[in-house]
């Protein structure tokens, strides 16, 4: 019983004592350094422990140590050879993480609580800036000049002709191959570029039916391919206006059309979850990828596979106005958010490192494999080194060669609202639904999440 | 040796849903020692990554102020609800009352509003008095909830009102009472009752990570979202994280076993 007692009265100094602690973590600086979490691998900074934004620091959300977190303190680096007192807390924020609080954040109209600049996905950047154009500053006034980007990377960003973003991560899609498994089946890299998808089936099979080996994978009630496709050839799930073009959309039909014969024909395996997708590839299940190029990252963790993958364009839908070889998935830009300290110290840092410095992009593609949307960048002889782990092939060159093809995608407002539908009537469709009801009921479920 | 063939079914059923129930754990304890790969590959054997995971893990995260911020967080909800929700338990059951009843009632409702829902106006009650980025922000909103509120008050059903007026009769304040005869009967209540909190508080993730604008305050379940939040996610130091991050559930649970399994069913000795 004395234990008892003993625990109990140990309890009230405890609750008491954290009390104490919970009314004064409030204050900034309070000691316990958290924020600086800088990648294994990537140099340690200073830059992410200041923790006031008077003065010259300025605070960035965004996630990746090893990518995103890792090219914004490099970049600090450069902005402080010529400003010795400018200070950048880089705090580390999960994506998902960040569109929660920007929503809270606009819907409570808490707008002090924003950093100075925040990473926002592509897809997601015109749903943000035309529901809550208060969380964000133009880059109207910022002097950056946005014809030294690809017009499909920088039109994720404008609204009403205006740049609300500064694109960085790089979305280019690549089609990723062993080349080991290719040559068993007598192939090489060569045979999968500037094909057609009818043609690249045809090889396909060709391919599982002398290696066992599908070449393809992808997570089950995911849109991804889909989209791409889309992409591929100019072509959206809305118009213009915004309106969504789901039902009696042509190049959509023949997309899941498409998409459906590769998995009957078990060219692209279908798996339940993003992890299992990476798994597949990872441990040689099949023998290829296509995503955008931010997936080689993922290849390369296979490092028992070094040297036996390289990278060509996507196929090109076959019979489609229109069509390419080239898309992209996924990427993200820089904002600087309505609540910017200084917005030309913010406009300026950006416009001297991501869209003014070619040594800035040099330091951080070879050591994170950042590739550069700032097409000055990519004429650096460092795009042009021979990657080991592709066979010795120059890849980077050739995605920035690649990016520059990319047709524009339309995303508007309710992108993910679109994407969803699309997922779900795909998942109907393989599993035997008519294509037309499906792509009709997914048109229905857009138009009433529009209103 | 009949019986033991009845039962046999029932031993395999059970057998059954043990392994069904221990294989995660299994999996997450073998695959923190093992490398990203070999998860990927569902590797079920021990491997020897577990050092390189822990020194990758430490110099990816600041693993030591999460786990600090999930403590204080955790202890500090823990402690505040019991005393906050036992002692509306036993008011609204030993001061018995019609009124009290409907009050209850009202409380219980408030149940069924998910958290979703309230989450925004809450934001804007904690950004307007100045209290985000504090543990108090993440604290208050879990110190008074209607469920511990109706264990406790449940709880007290059995608690022997003899005793109570003996005390009184002997002159011992109503505070007294609380706190001499009240606590020390129902410690299995107040076990049960720490074990939910704390586990609930510690795996709190949507209000901190909404509260907590600055990341500086993460809390572990922030951090092991940080981590897949990457093109690469290091799936062996995930799981080590994860791992880290459940020993704390585990050993709460482990010490408060017995008591937990009593005050669920409302034992009082």
């Amino acid at each position: 019983m004395n234990t008892t007692k003993k625990l109990i009265w140990l309890a009230a100094a405890a609750a008491l004592g954290l009390s104490m602690t919970a009314c004064s973590s409030g204050d900034s600086g309070s000691g316990t350094s958290g924020g600086d979490t800088s990648a294994a691998g990537a140099a340690t900074t200073d830059a992410g422990t200041t923790t006031t934004t008077g003065g010259d620091a300025l605070v960035v959300w965004t996630w990746d140590p090893a990518f995103n977190i890792y090219a914004m303190n490099e970049a600090a680096k450069v902005y402080q050879a010529d400003h010795p007192d400018f200070q950048l807390d880089v705090q580390e924020v999960a994506w998902d993480d960040i569109q929660t609080k920007l929503t809270t954040l606009a819907q409570s109209k808490t707008l002090s609580e924003l950093p100075d600049i925040v990473l926002v996905q592509n897809n997601a950047f015109q749903k943000n800036v035309i529901n809550y154009p208060e969380l964000f500053s133009s880059f109207a006034d910022s002097g950056i000049d946005f014809s030294q980007y690809p017009q499909a990377v920088t039109d994720y960003s404008v609204i009403d002709g205006v740049n609300w973003g500064l694109p960085f991560d790089n979305g280019t899609a690549v089609a990723a191959y062993r080349t080991d498994v290719l040559a068993e089946a007598g192939y090489t890299i060569a045979d999968f570029t500037d094909i057609t998808w009818s043609q690249f089936i045809t090889l396909a099979e060709d391919v599982l039916a002398k290696t066992g080996k599908p070449l393809l994978s992808g997570q089950a009630g995911s849109s991804d391919l889909i989209m791409m496709l889309l992409q591929s050839a100019g072509a959206s799930l809305f118009d213009a206006d915004g309106n969504p073009t789901i039902a009696g959309n042509e190049t959509l039909k023949k997309a899941v059309a498409l998409y459906q014969e590769l998995v009957e024909k078990g060219i692209l395996v279908e798996v339940n979850s993003w992890d299992e997708y990476i798994a597949t590839f990872v441990t040689g299940q099949v023998a290829g990828t296509i995503n955008g190029c931010w997936i080689l990252a993922s290849v390369q963790t296979a490092t028992d596979q070094s040297g036996l993958w390289d990278i060509t364009n996507l196929p090109k839908m076959d019979d489609v106005a229109g069509a390419t070889n080239y898309s992209a998935n996924g990427g993200s830009s820089w904002a600087i958010t309505s609540n910017v300290s200084d917005y030309a110290l913010a406009a300026d840092f950006l416009k001297s490192t991501f869209a003014g410095s070619t040594a800035f992009y040099d330091t951080i593609l070879p050591s994170s494999g950042a590739i550069a949307n700032w097409l000055p960048a990519s004429k650096s002889s460092v795009y042009a080194e021979p990657q080991a782990f592709f066979g010795g092939d120059a890849i980077y060159a050739k995605i920035v060669e690649y990016a520059a093809s990319v047709p524009s995608n339309n995303t508007g407002a309710y992108y993910y609202e679109g994407r969803d539908a699309v997922s779900t009537a795909i998942t109907e469709i393989i599993n035997g639904a008519d294509p037309d009801t499906a792509l009709q009921t997914a048109q229905e479920t857009v138009e009433f999440a529009m209103g | 040796m009949t019986r033991t063939l009845r039962n046999l079914p029932g031993y395999a059923f059970l057998t059954v849903a043990a392994v069904l129930s221990l294989f995660p754990l299994y999996f997450m304890v073998v695959s923190a020692t093992n490398t990203s790969q070999d998860v990927l590959g569902s590797r079920l054997t021990p491997g020897t990554n577990l050092l390189q995971n822990v020194r990758d893990l430490f110099a990816t995260a600041d693993v030591r102020s999460a786990m600090w911020h999930s403590a204080v967080n955790a202890v500090a909800t823990t402690l505040v609800a019991l005393v906050v929700c036992s002692i509306a338990g036993y008011g609204f059951e030993i001061f018995h009352s019609k009124g009290k009843d409907r009050l209850m009632g009202v409380l219980l409702l408030a149940m069924m509003i998910p958290f979703a829902a309230t989450m925004i106006p809450l934001f804007q009650l904690f950004a307007d008095m100045g209290l985000t980025n504090s543990t108090l922000a993440v604290i208050l909103p879990a110190v008074s909830t209607p469920f511990l509120i109706l264990l406790f008050r449940q709880s007290s059903r059995n608690f022997p009102h003899e005793i109570l007026e003996a005390a009184r009769l002997d002159g011992l304040s109503e505070l007294m009472i609380f706190a001499r005869i009240y606590i020390p009967t129902m410690r299995s209540t107040y076990a049960a009752a720490a074990t939910i909190t704390f586990m609930a508080a510690w795996n709190n993730f949507l209000w901190p990570k909404v509260i907590l604008v600055s990341p500086q305050y993460q809390t572990m379940p922030m951090l092991i979202s940080n981590l897949t939040s990457g093109y690469v996610t290091n799936y062996g130091v995930l799981m080590l994280a994860v791992l880290l991050a459940s020993l704390p559930t585990v050993v709460i649970f482990l010490v408060l076993q017995r008591s937990f399994a009593e005050g669920i069913t409302g034992a009082i000795k």
